[in-house]
């Protein structure tokens, strides 16, 4: 393996948002017939590794570069996590969208196209009718589609294919077909970049596995010395520091929120129970409805539950407003599209869920009693600028989030529901957003927080909710809550690992 | 309609990477005041005044009058009550096509009842102002509860109400009005027709409730993000379905006022008002609220028009000039005010990505 063609050298790529250290020095080789994996968390730079390597980003230092090889330049093909097809056009349409057999107004030479789809598409061992919508074949033919349509037009093997998490719409057994699709062009010459960050199945299929963390390469291993151990630790990086920053707090022993078989789209019959002053989290994979829960909680997307108990009370969620008049308060992930108004101001973002507070004579809000209670606010939560006239589309991510804890955390909710609370959030205001929850839980409301962040879960949560395909497969707390065991039991990897990793 | 809300066209107050722009907190009075009279926030004032000097200079003695700005102020009224109709229901994002349309029905309504079914005044307006709310309510559910797009549903309910029109008018004039609904249009206080103190008196309110009210605040809400304004607690299809209502009712009130003024039920005046109410609505977003849809912007934006286009009728121009200029300056004002905003957005990202691409400089060192 070492011995093979050098196609792509990344060396020391910097890049920095304001306060967000993206990719920190990350360097990376792909060599011809090689399927590496990047793997890491959720806000660890593996997106943004891609957006730089497509040119969407320039880095602030660093180079890419590409080698030649039998007199070829390599080049960099992309395939997008949404894969980037036109779902109302057949297999052979899309396959042409690229390379036209004929001119743009000329005739189509059906006939001669159909016989290269079939050729392209045969050489991934898959039978599929090629005329068929791409909005009717399953997520893995589809997205062999994509890697023929990625592989049109090379001039020759020895290219770089780049797989942004193109499993994450995949069953298992169509994973299967997909990773033998993607060793096949490998087998071709081609390097292969695999971004996932599904752990449990990066080792089936690479032959080198780069770690990201936090914007730096924690490693750069061959996948047979790994194992999904190792990888998790090296994932986490919590192998040295399983210390627990949460403080325990006294709580109320009746529950404020009683939920008896909630169930949504994904959700399928989860009990839950939040008492006064306790903080209870959901993680889970994507897909596993970990993201559903609050916003089912809440009442805003529908879903039905056997018994819902608010204050001890059967509680029908009807719409945002009965919820929030109830004492309920949630902070959606997509801030931009659910979570805010972008276009208001900040002042006029945090009295919108109760703006009769400042009501004066005829009706009208006071406008100076709403400028003096926003800048107040602005001022506890840290919001910088502390601007309230300023649109709070235009504010940094970390101090929209502090306007929106600010929003709810105003009406001092008794049950707070959180989803991804700090999502695009750089380190100083989560520090914030953490006091803001930890604020909010000591006056005694009920925290839940969904997270991907598994460092986040054991840092605010008392006892943490592990969802797989939609149902609780465990429940954490006290020395049981460690990043280790949420995200070994996130992907279910518990029973594989019957012998602990030794912990140092 | 996603067009109402489109950030891209509202000029914002404080620019990214402007750390240096003084904020309401810290600005000294000055600043305020330069930003308060800076010529995007206020350019129709300031190309009003260019009209002003222009025509007073070229054609003196008709424009300087005062019997031509009488007219003018009264002869918009209409128009600018029917920006109003198309302003309040596009605050909650909803599109209203059928304004024209409203005007026209209200206005043969109104002229039906009177010359037809023999009813008096004080009933006619009423039940005419009524049918106005009434269409409204049937666009608005339309849009929240059949959930078809505000776009095409006013569109079919101006298509119906043209269809009622015709058919209560027989396409003809209605006559023989009688005298008491022409006393609305021509009673005059201090030298200015009633219209005129009633379209003062709608914009007072409309704006009262937009921006001095909650509703007000929860209908901006809706119209920029329904999702994030929802999920704030707003119901979002009271607010814009209420918002059709109002429009409705000023619509209504457009045609009742359009009819007094001709005395007269013409089945094809209320339709034309369609295009330079809008017009007077996105040119009217330019000025005075950063983008927003606002109402003293929108009745400006009515009048700089009017007068434009009245002070090219009194130098001879041909009768087509009114939709050019109309078209010309919607254009311009969108046009510069978003070209604008992208040129300071681009020098506001050079000058960052400058100062971090040093940082990481020195850092790298």
């Amino acid at each position: 393996m070492q011995t093979r063609q050098l196609l792509l050298r990344v060396e020391g790529i910097v890049k920095a948002f304001p306060g967000l250290m993206a990719l920190d020095g990350v360097s990376l080789d792909v060599r011809s017939g090689e399927v590496v994996a990047v793997v890491g968390h959720n806000g660890s730079g593996k997106s943004t590794l891609v957006k730089v390597l497509a040119g969407i980003y320039q880095q602030d230092a660093g180079t890419v570069a590409l080698e030649t090889m039998a007199g070829q330049t390599a080049e960099l093909h992309f395939i997008h996590q949404d894969l980037g097809l036109v779902p109302a056009l057949s297999a052979v349409e899309n396959l042409n969208l690229v390379q036209a057999s004929s001119g743009a107004l000329a005739p189509l030479r059906t006939k001669g196209e159909t016989r290269r789809a079939r050729s392209l598409l045969s050489r991934f061992g898959q039978q599929f009718d090629v005329h068929a919508k791409v909005s009717e074949l399953t997520p893995a033919q589809r997205a062999i589609v994509a890697i023929a349509r990625a592989l049109e037009g090379w001039a020759g093997p020895h290219n770089v294919l780049v797989l942004d998490e193109p499993t994450e719409a995949l069953h298992k057994n169509e994973v299967d077909i997909l990773f033998s699709a993607v060793r096949s062009v490998a087998g071709d010459g081609a390097g292969v970049i695999f971004i996932s960050h599904r752990l449990d199945e990066v080792l089936d299929l690479a032959d080198r596995v780069v770690v990201l963390r936090d914007g730096v390469k924690v490693a750069d291993e061959r996948a047979q010395d790994l194992d999904h151990g190792r990888l998790v630790e090296l994932v986490t990086g919590s192998a040295l520091s399983e210390q627990r920053e949460h403080v325990r707090r006294e709580r109320g022993a009746d529950a404020v929120l009683r939920i008896r078989g909630l169930r949504g789209a994904v959700v399928d019959g989860l009990d839950l129970d939040l008492r006064p002053g306790e903080t209870v989290g959901v993680a889970g994979v994507l897909g596993s409805g970990r993201e559903e829960v609050p916003s089912l909680v809440f009442g805003a997307d529908g879903g039905t539950s056997a018994e819902y108990l608010l204050h001890g009370r059967p509680y029908e969620r009807r719409s945002a407003a009965a919820s929030i008049r109830n004492g309920l308060a949630f902070v959606a992930g997509d801030r931009a599209r659910f979570g805010s108004v972008p276009q208001l101001n900040a002042r006029e973002n945090i009295t919108l869920p109760r703006l009769g507070a400042h009501r004066s004579r005829m009706g009208a809000i006071s406008i100076r009693r709403e400028r003096a209670e926003a800048a107040r606010l602005a001022a506890v939560f840290d919001v910088k600028p502390a601007r309230t006239e300023q649109r709070f589309g235009l504010f940094s991510g970390g101090n929209q989030q502090k306007i929106v804890m600010a929003k709810w955390l105003r009406n001092t909710p008794s049950v707070l529901l959180l989803e991804e609370p700090t999502q695009g959030v750089d380190i100083g205001a989560k520090a914030a957003i953490y006091a803001a929850v930890d604020g909010a839980s000591a006056a005694g409301a009920a925290v839940l927080v969904c997270s991907s962040d598994a460092k986040e879960l054991v840092r605010l949560c008392d006892r943490v909710l592990v969802l797989r395909e939609g149902r609780v497969a465990a429940e954490l707390s006290g020395d049981e809550l460690t990043e280790r065991r949420l995200v070994l039991e996130g992907y279910g990897l518990v029973d594989e690992q019957a012998v602990p990793h030794p912990s140092i | 309609m996603t067009t109402t809300r489109d950030p891209e066209t509202t000029p914002d107050r404080h620019p990214i990477g402007d750390p240096g722009a003084p904020g309401p907190a810290t600005a000294s009075r000055g600043a305020v005041v330069a930003r308060l009279l800076s010529f995007r926030n206020i350019s129709a004032i300031y190309i009003f005044i260019a009209i002003f000097v222009v025509f007073a200079i070229w054609t003196p003695q008709t424009f300087l009058t005062a019997g031509v700005w009488r007219t003018l102020l009264d002869a918009q009224s209409v128009t600018a009550l029917a920006a109003i109709a198309a302003l309040i229901p596009l605050v909650t994002g909803s599109f209203n096509l059928a304004v024209g349309a409203e005007v026209a029905f209200a206005g043969i309504l109104t002229a039906w009842l009177l010359a037809r079914a023999d009813l008096p005044v004080t009933v006619s307006v009423p039940l005419a102002l009524l049918a106005g709310a009434l269409i409204g309510l049937v666009s608005g559910l339309l849009i929240t509860k059949v959930k078809i797009d505000s776009f095409i549903a006013t569109l079919g309910m101006s298509s119906i109400l043209l269809a009622g029109v015709a058919w209560v008018s027989g396409s003809q004039q209605i006559l023989d009005l009688g005298q008491g609904l022409n006393e609305l249009a021509t009673t005059s206080l201090l030298g200015v027709t009633l219209p005129v103190y009633i379209l003062f008196a709608v914009a007072i309110v409309s704006w009262y409730v937009l921006e001095r009210t909650p509703v007000g605040r929860r209908m901006y809400a809706t119209g920029f993000n329904p999702d994030g304004a929802r999920l704030a607690g707003v119901n979002i299809a009271r607010m814009q379905i209420g918002s059709l209502v109002a429009g409705g009712v000023v619509a209504a009130l457009a045609g009742v006022l359009l009819t007094s003024r001709i005395n007269t039920g013409d089945p094809t005046v209320g339709p034309s008002l369609l295009l330079p109410a809008l017009t007077a609505v996105f040119l009217g977003s330019t000025q005075f609220r950063g983008g927003r849809f606002n109402v003293w912007g929108t009745v400006l934006a009515v009048y700089v028009l009017a007068a434009g286009i009245k002070g090219l009728q009194l130098v001879g121009a041909p009768s087509w000039i009114n939709a050019l200029f109309n078209g010309v300056a919607l254009l311009l004002a969108v046009g510069l005010s978003r070209w604008e905003r992208t040129g300071r957005r681009a020098g506001a990202i050079r000058r960052v990505t400058s100062r971090r691409a040093a940082a990481v400089g020195r850092a790298g060192r």
